[in-house]
């Protein structure tokens, strides 16, 4: 397997000793959105700028299409970078940006005016490509920023946070003319974002990092299923975490005892958990169901087992053919839950009870 | 209330402020178009004459008053400020740009650079010639241990004054360059320097106003050649007489056209940018 970009046993220390990067593996294949997602000081920046030259590997390796690159110069290696601030040259117009790096590379002018002109069209650019960049709008920059790294043919483009400084509504267009552009290109992508919405809409894959370590390695849709941390299940989505102690586990369905009784998840990421170990039941706000508490006992079990807890309903909104709720349990903790507007609705009320009830399989144990 | 007691005051410190930058120039201006040979450095003016303008020029018929023996000390001094301007700057703008990374040992490095305009003038410019004189047998002249002086003297302005531009520097855009496949050294002449230009301008400046009319370090320094303002020291040591202050008015003129050469240039970059903002506006 040929891969764009891979990372081994990656570190990063400061001069003053502080660790920045611990042990980062990854492989990159051609074509594909990574997000680095985390917290700010997680170590996903820094990452992003080993990988750019503009740090160096403390330790590790770090190679490009299979070639060591830890020694090479930023300007040698095959990445290009948009900065969070765009970072464009404002003694240059838009046209002068975009052909700075042909220019440089001295690429002959008749191609360099067809490559310019053709991305700059791409970018919906040609009309304002005389104009000087100071006071256009941050999309039209953050295209123009996109115009001079593409321009270039990288094999490997990084982005910081690029899509931080927008206002909301702008973000999500961008967002999608991000995601063409990749899909169109075909050149790997990585992506930093401390937003999670930003990730999951984006990326192919996702690294969740915390204190300079990687978390968890997913496709977004596995983040949410399959949490293989605490952290990443307080991180992404909206999940409860329930700690208890295994009291069995029989076909990667592990059975918690917890203070609200026994409770089930399944163990995807395969930690292992023999009986007395502490660990973790996480469910997500979406896989939950709420049950009125009128309803039979042995109904409820014979659909979710002994996966209950009651609760009291504190509030409850209907959007669209959505449930919101906010319920509280019995040890006072308040917690979201969400669902699809079912065969209960109209005996589900603020102020009455029900039970939580989940199968199995759409929860998750995890080490606590 | 406050403002009606406070608006006087300032008012007051104003023009007293005004009055002591501009009274000794302006004293001086108008006591060089005293009538001569006969009239001295003082009020009051016997006659408004351009006598003093003409005898700078040789355009009088001699008199016991020599001509000001300032031609070639004034071509000296010329030289002498644009060197060490070019050789400050450039040591300037590349130790600031040293600066930008932390390096073991830069706080003493930083009072190293600084000390050569805290140290007391005479003191440098003796020791500078003791130096040479003693130790590298090297000849004192205004081009060889002056030089020197000065660019020991006007070196730490301009590194102050482009670490001041580099530091609100965004360093982002070189590493823009960078990652588009432009090596560091063409990323300084085409992005860095353009964007610091203005702050190099004024560095410019400072170097060459601050060695034109250096005096103390020169002193020891300059051996048999003397520059201009020892020239002129030099003849107010017989006597003094008013084509010293028609001398002054020109240099400061000098001086003045020297700023207007530096607004000009500054306007036309700042000019630049504005277009490319207009063009924008009619787009």
């Amino acid at each position: 397997m040929d891969y764009d970009l891979q990372l081994r046993n990656v570190y990063k220390t400061y001069d003053n000793g502080t660790p920045a990067v611990i042990d980062f593996n990854i492989d990159v294949e051609k074509g594909e959105f990574i997000a680095f997602l985390g917290p700010s000081g997680c170590g996903k920046s820094t990452t992003l700028r080993m990988i750019s030259g503009f740090e160096t590997v403390t330790k590790g390796d770090l190679l490009i299409r299979g070639n060591r690159v830890n020694d090479q110069l930023p300007e040698k290696r095959p990445t290009s970078m948009i900065f969070q601030n765009y970072a464009l040259f404002p003694h240059m117009n838009v046209r002068q940006n975009v052909r700075f790096g042909l220019e440089v590379k001295g690429t002959p002018k008749v191609e360099a005016d067809a490559k310019v002109d053709g991305i700059l069209e791409k970018l919906d650019l040609l009309g304002i490509a005389d104009l000087a960049t100071t006071r256009l709008s941050g999309g039209q920059r953050q295209r123009i920023a996109l115009a001079r790294s593409l321009v270039v043919e990288p094999d490997i483009l990084l982005l910081d946070e690029p899509l931080g400084a927008l206002d909301a509504n702008l973000r999500k267009s961008i967002q999608n003319e991000l995601k063409l552009l990749q899909h169109d290109l075909g050149i790997t992508f990585v992506f930093v974002t401390h937003a999670q919405s930003e990730a999951l809409a984006l990326s192919d894959r996702i690294v969740v990092m915390n204190a300079g370590r990687v978390e968890q390695i997913s496709p977004p849709r596995e983040l949410y299923t399959r949490p293989s941390s605490n952290f990443v299940a307080r991180f992404i989505g909206s999940n409860t975490i329930i700690p208890g102690t295994v009291q069995r586990d029989k076909d990667d369905v592990v059975t918690l005892d917890t203070a609200f009784g026994l409770l089930s998840g399944s163990n995807r990421a395969g930690h292992s958990a023999s009986a007395g170990d502490k660990m973790s039941i996480v469910l997500p706000a979406e896989a939950v169901d709420l049950v009125p508490s009128d309803v039979d006992a042995a109904k409820i079990r014979a659909d979710f087992g002994s996966n209950t807890i009651h609760c009291t309903i504190a509030r409850l909104q209907i959007v669209g053919h959505i449930m919101q709720m906010v319920v509280q349990l019995e040890n006072g903790e308040m917690l979201d839950v969400e669902g699809h507007v079912d065969k209960y609705r109209d005996r589900l009320k603020a102020g009455g009870t029900a039970f939580l009830a989940w199968r199995s399989a759409a929860a998750t144990v995890i080490d606590s | 209330m406050e403002s009606n007691v406070l608006k006087p005051i300032l008012a007051v410190y104003v023009a007293l402020f005004v009055l002591f930058l501009y009274g000794p120039f302006i004293v001086l201006g108008i006591l060089s178009f005293q009538q001569g040979p006969e009239g001295g450095p003082q009020f009051p003016i016997i006659e408004w004459s351009t006598y003093w303008y003409r005898h700078l020029f040789g355009m009088v018929p001699p008199s016991r008053i020599a001509p000001l023996p300032v031609g070639e000390a004034l071509i000296r001094s010329l030289i002498l400020a644009f060197m060490t301007m070019v050789t400050a700057t450039v040591l300037g703008v590349m130790a600031a740009q040293a600066f930008r990374r932390r390096f073991r040992g830069a706080g003493v490095v930083f009072y190293l650079i600084v000390l050569g305009m805290m140290v007391p003038g005479v003191l440098t410019g003796l020791g500078t010639s003791l130096l040479a004189n003693n130790v590298l047998d090297i000849e004192r002249h205004w081009y060889t241990t002056a030089f020197v002086a000065h660019v020991v003297y006007t070196f730490p302005f301009a590194f102050l004054v482009m670490l001041a531009i580099l530091n609100r520097f965004d360093s982002s855009v070189e590493e823009a360059s960078w990652s588009l496949g432009v090596s560091p050294i063409r990323t300084f002449r085409k992005v860095t320097f353009p964007l610091i230009f203005p702050g190099v301008l004024s560095a410019m400046l400072f170097a060459f106003t601050l060695s034109f009319d250096e005096f103390p370090r020169t002193l020891f320094a300059s051996g048999r050649d003397q520059t201009l303002p020892l020239a002129i020291y030099g003849t107010f040591s017989v006597e003094i007489h008013p084509n010293i202050f028609a001398f002054g008015v020109m240099t400061t003129l000098f001086s003045f056209a020297l700023l207007a050469v530096y607004g000009i240039l500054m306007g036309l970059s700042v000019r630049r940018a504005k277009k490319m903002a207009m063009q924008e506006e009619i787009a």
